[in-house]
């Protein structure tokens, strides 16, 4: 077996994923060659400190309601999905409804259109910009969780 | 009644959940859920952040149930879901950092703090640090192999490369960490 070979076998070797005659042909070249034997040697000291590192546990209580919490969010995807296809209809029969009988009435005072129009645009804007800042937000706060 | 739960495979929760039996997510959920969630800490530092983006990929994953091939391992999927979830969590928090400077200092040295993450080991600390200092690729198979368990298989699958390529990807990757590590202990 070539250095390079074992080099990389070395890892599967590590990590437990070499069959039975990869294992032997590499412990073979190992005891045949000291700088690979010195670069296992590094490498398993490596492997050995990482697997003493210990994630530091999750309070149990987190892992009870995880579940949960994931469920909520399917939940209220599709509970969202129906609200937003009810908006759009109505918003939209809305918007039809007070384009043909107000905004395309030739009845209706100009003015009172400029004044409605205005207002609507207005109403748009503000709901957008304050979305946007509540997301924004919610991204960002790392306080969002705690009880005030 | 906890051996029943076991026993359905990811396969078979996912054909359940297609159908519409949505509690039959749980059992992928329950399975996974650790690994997610100490997965997104890699990245978040933090547990607040690890719990929201790993519930918020499962939900993500959930939705795209139909597109997953029930053929390969369901982890090494929904891990690309999790770590563009991570990856745009991170860019995002980078740009605020940009922008808000008395952010500045907290966001800037979690890496050097692992405790948040790990128990408290001088050396554990070292091994972090060069590890925050690898580039994405080495710092990602590590990740993967030494901190969520993921056999060369699902990494293969996850990063769409052959199984040899994991571990040259590896020996690479673990050389580098380990330049880090001796670098750092010389300057001690």
């Amino acid at each position: 077996m070539k250095c390079e070979e074992a080099k990389i076998l070395m890892m599967g070797y590590l990590d437990g994923e070499l069959s039975p005659e990869q294992k032997k042909a590499l412990e073979e070249h190992l005891q045949e060659c000291a700088h690979c034997r010195e670069e296992w040697e590094k490498f398993s000291q490596l492997k050995k400190e990482t697997e003493e590192m210990k994630f530091r546990p999750l309070p149990e209580m987190y892992w009870d309601e995880y579940w949960q919490n994931v469920y909520n969010r399917i939940e209220r995807g599709i509970g969202w999905i129906f609200v937003s296809i009810g908006a759009i209809v109505l918003l939209g029969i809305g918007a039809w409804d007070l384009l043909r009988d107000f905004f395309l009435n030739p009845r209706e005072p100009l003015i009172e259109k400029v004044g409605v129009g205005f207002l609507i645009l207005g109403i748009i804007i503000v709901f957008v910009s304050v979305l946007r800042e509540k997301l924004m937000i919610r991204k960002v706060d790392k306080y969002r969780r705690i009880v005030r | 009644m906890k051996k029943v739960k076991e026993e359905i495979s990811d396969r078979e929760a996912v054909a359940a959940c297609l159908q519409g039996n949505t509690q039959m997510y749980r059992h992928i959920v329950d399975r996974y859920k650790e690994r997610a969630y100490y997965l997104a800490l890699m990245y978040t530092k933090n547990r607040e952040d690890a719990l929201d983006l790993s519930q918020e990929a499962f939900y993500r994953a959930y939705r795209a149930l139909k597109d997953f091939d029930a053929s390969r391992p369901f982890y090494s999927w929904f891990y690309r879901i999790l770590k563009n979830l991570c990856i745009n969590f991170v860019n995002h928090r980078k740009r605020l950092v940009r922008l808000d400077d008395t952010f500045q200092y907290e966001a800037s040295n979690p890496e050097d703090h692992p405790e948040e993450i790990f128990e408290r080991n001088e050396r554990a600390e070292m091994v972090w640090k060069g590890l925050n200092e690898l580039n994405e690729k080495d710092r990602e198979i590590i990740i993967m192999k030494d901190f969520n368990d993921f056999s060369y298989q699902e990494i293969a699958e996850a990063l769409n490369i052959p199984i040899g390529s994991v571990m040259s990807r590896l020996y690479y990757a673990r050389k580098r960490l380990m330049s880090k590590i001796d670098e750092m202990s010389g300057g001690l």
